[in-house]
């Protein structure tokens, strides 16, 4: 048997703190060639550091850091030449083009992707000579990535990559992230977009107060979760607690709107349940849907912290 | 042959970077309409010296270079650093100092071209005589503004945003110009603020680029001022690059202490070198330098190595006599006693410019030359006091390299325009001739 393709990034027990503040503790993980791996975490979980650690950007305190097996901290410009990175903290000369700074990354390179092509690609054509602070939020993003997609890399590392994005451009660029995958390139990126995570990415790593509490699949993160599939529902007649609670398999049950959502752990029962008590009452069932448990529910069984409310409280820090 | 990718890389970065300054409105008033105020400023002041405002070319140059690297080369940086521009560009696969070495580069061929701009419309607007030595002139200016970026580099480290590299620049520009030789002369200084100047380096950039500029010697001589520029330009550059910041998050760290004051040691070392080997005396003013010549030293003058009167160079004719005086003689003189020049308010520059006319006549071989000698002498016995005068010519020729000779005078019917060493030499001649007979040891 042939040993596995050495892997595109691996980090190894990384720790960082700021000051007396750990940032990073400890965090392991490989990401392969073809294999799109994602930083999932709230704001301050340390995913902008490990990325900046990798980078070159900050001095990792402990751990070891390589890139297609060139150690970033010994070889760092060996390294960079072989990333193509887009922080999420970085901008360029008020009064520079999109074409000029297109140009001069690519100058850094022996071979990179000429500037046109990669502004037909991120649809920044009929801006290209344009000033950059000319540009929408939108455009200022497209043309980032861009210029991490300069120097036809192998490994791409995306901090945030579709903030601020509209649908359509996200839509693009996870068209393009999926393209670099067919190439056999690694893809390390962070996003707070959950659907982003659980679609795009082959592997994904939680980060919680610095540390890696949970690695893999999607579908494996959601299978390991104790959470419980949910039916939430509507009927034509109000039903009593009492009689949600006597449902089989009934776990939890609370009001939803005009209806209620219940957690259970027999889904066919407790609609059989359900519909026959509606059968009896004479009532009619208006609305039903099921709920499998998903990444959202994994990462508040991991960190105590609802996904969707951490981050209406989000500050930006790495 | 293609160039190396990072060589390449740099090269674009500074192609880039001077384009982008020219589409940056305010760095264009900063860098070129700052110093075009400076000149008008100093052209406004100086327009009637004779020849105008070259006096003040050095002083003029320096605060040029001195606002592009205190001001212009900071800003710029922690501008772009602020915005995170530094940050993106710290991914790219070249060392840092190759980035940063552009940069300075571009401030260089920027601070370069704002400095011919002055030189052009000061010879423009006002007349003012070209570079004496153009090479030596093109290097003065790199050994001044090399070292004033290192003053840029070191701020831009230090400034944790825009408004704080104003006020560090400040705090470099302001004593500079103030005390320290660059706006004030040193010569209208209080001695303080002669000696605190010598601490400085503006005070050695001017002393530079004015030999450079308008000394016959040039460079020669300025080993030590070119010495002070090096060593505090070196200290601040590497203490800039140890401290270069490529993240505006990043703070300056207590051990940042440790190489700011090493580049302020500098300072230092230079001032108490300077004062060590005798390089802080007082500069007075040519105005009043004169009074400072002692009998003893104008005593000590020889004039045995004097040409006679007769011979071919430095004639001069015998006194006149009144009644058989020549209309020659009567209209030259005449016309002597209302030429701009010979009117100017300093009195050495006066004298020196008297003392070119018949060194002029003298070297043009004009038909009049002996005469022409004579009526300079009587012009200026007319028009000084004899104890000034015998001081003002001793100084003259005990400083044979200060100030500058003027070298026509076809006003005066004298066409020629010779060199201006030439006008020197045989000017001081003269000068030697008339202080000879004013102290009654040589004779008509």
């Amino acid at each position: 048997m042939s040993p596995p393709p050495p892997a595109s990034i691996r980090i190894r027990d990384l720790s960082k703190r700021y000051g007396p503040v750990p940032a990073v503790t400890g965090v392991s993980f490989a990401v392969a060639p073809g294999e799109i791996f994602g930083l999932l975490g709230l704001n301050g979980a340390g995913k902008t550091t490990i990325i900046e650690c990798l980078l070159g950007l900050r001095a990792p305190d402990a751990g070891s850091l390589s890139v297609a097996g060139i150690d970033v901290g010994r070889q760092p410009r060996e390294a960079l030449r072989l990333i193509g990175a887009q922080l999420q903290f970085a901008s360029l000369q008020a009064k520079i083009t999109p074409r000029e700074a297109l140009g001069l990354f690519a100058s850094f390179h022996v071979e990179a992707a000429p500037p046109d092509e990669l502004l037909a690609r991120f649809a920044l054509a009929d801006k290209a000579n344009a000033p950059f602070d000319s540009l929408s939020g939108g455009q200022r993003q497209r043309l980032f990535l861009a210029l991490a997609f300069v120097n036809h890399p192998q490994v791409l590392v995306l901090d945030e990559p579709t903030a601020g994005l509209d649908p359509q451009s996200r839509r693009e660029l996870h068209r393009l992230i999926t393209g670099l995958k067919t190439a056999g390139r690694a893809v390390l990126l962070s996003t707070h977009y959950l659907e982003e995570a659980h679609h795009l990415c082959d592997r994904i790593g939680v980060l919680h107060d610095g540390r890696l509490v949970a690695i893999g699949t999607p579908a494996e993160l959601v299978a390991r979760s104790r959470a419980l599939p949910r039916l939430s529902f509507r009927t034509s007649q109000p039903l009593e607690a009492g009689m949600i609670a006597s449902l089989p398999g009934v776990v939890s049950h609370e009001p939803k709107g005009a209806g209620w959502l219940v957690g259970t752990r027999e889904i066919n029962r407790c609609i059989r349940g359900l519909v026959q008590k509606l059968d009896d009452l004479g009532g009619e069932m208006l609305d039903l849907q099921i709920h499998q448990p998903s990444l959202e529910d994994v990462f508040l069984e991991l960190t105590g912290r609802a996904w969707s409310d951490a981050n209406r409280e989000g500050n930006h820090g790495p | 042959m293609a160039l190396n990718p990072s060589l390449a890389g740099c090269v674009r970065h500074l192609q880039l970077s001077l384009r982008l300054n020219f589409r940056n409105p305010q760095a264009l008033v900063y860098g070129y309409l700052v110093p075009l105020f400076f000149l008008l400023a100093f052209g406004s002041v100086f327009r009637a010296d004779t020849p105008p405002l070259l006096n003040q070319m050095g002083q003029l140059l320096t605060i040029t270079l001195l606002g592009g690297a205190c001001f212009g080369l900071p800003t710029a940086l922690v501008a772009e650093r602020e915005l995170g521009v530094w940050r993106r560009y710290r991914l790219l696969p070249v060392p840092t100092g190759a980035l940063v070495a552009g940069t300075l580069l571009a401030r260089l061929v920027l601070v370069g071209t704002a400095v011919l701009l002055q030189i052009g419309l000061a010879r423009l607007l006002y007349g003012t005589p070209l570079p004496l030595h153009p090479g030596q002139t093109a290097i003065a200016l790199l050994c001044v503004a090399l070292p004033f970026l290192g003053l840029g580099l070191l701020i831009a480290a230090l400034a944790d945003d825009v408004p704080a590299v104003q006020a560090l620049g400040q705090c470099l520009f302001l004593p500079m110009i103030m005390i320290g030789g660059v706006g004030v002369p040193l010569t209208i200084l209080p001695l303080w603020a002669q000696r605190v100047a010598g601490f400085m380096p503006g005070r050695y950039a001017v002393d530079v680029l004015q030999r450079a500029y308008l000394r016959p010697e040039g460079l020669r001589g300025a080993g030590f001022s070119i010495l002070a520029l090096v060593v505090i330009g070196a200290a601040a550059g590497i203490a800039g690059t140890r401290l270069f910041r490529w993240d505006g998050g990043r703070r300056i760290t207590r051990s940042a202490l440790g190489w700011l004051g090493i580049a302020l040691l500098s300072w230092v070392a230079i001032g108490l070198a300077a004062a060590a080997t005798g390089r802080l005396q007082p500069s007075l003013p040519p105005a009043a330098a004169y009074e400072s010549v002692t009998d003893e030293q104008a005593g000590q003058i020889t004039y045995d190595d004097l040409p006679g009167d007769s011979e071919l160079v430095t004639r001069l004719a015998p006194p006149f006599d009144p009644a058989q005086e020549t209309p020659f003689v009567s209209e030259f003189a005449a016309k002597l006693k209302t030429w701009p020049p010979g009117l100017v308010a300093n009195p050495v520059l006066r004298v020196r410019n008297l003392l070119s006319v018949a060194a002029i006549a003298d070297i043009s071989a004009d038909l009049h030359e002996a005469e022409i000698g004579r009526i300079v002498f009587d012009a200026l016995q007319g028009s000084h006091k004899h104890a000034e005068l015998r001081r003002m010519l001793a100084w003259i020729i005990l400083h044979p390299d200060e100030g500058l000779f003027i070298t026509q005078a076809p006003e005066l019917g004298l066409p020629k325009h010779p060199p201006e060493p030439l006008v020197r030499e045989r000017s001081l001649l003269y000068a030697k001739k008339y202080l000879g007979r004013l102290l009654g040891k040589i004779h008509d």
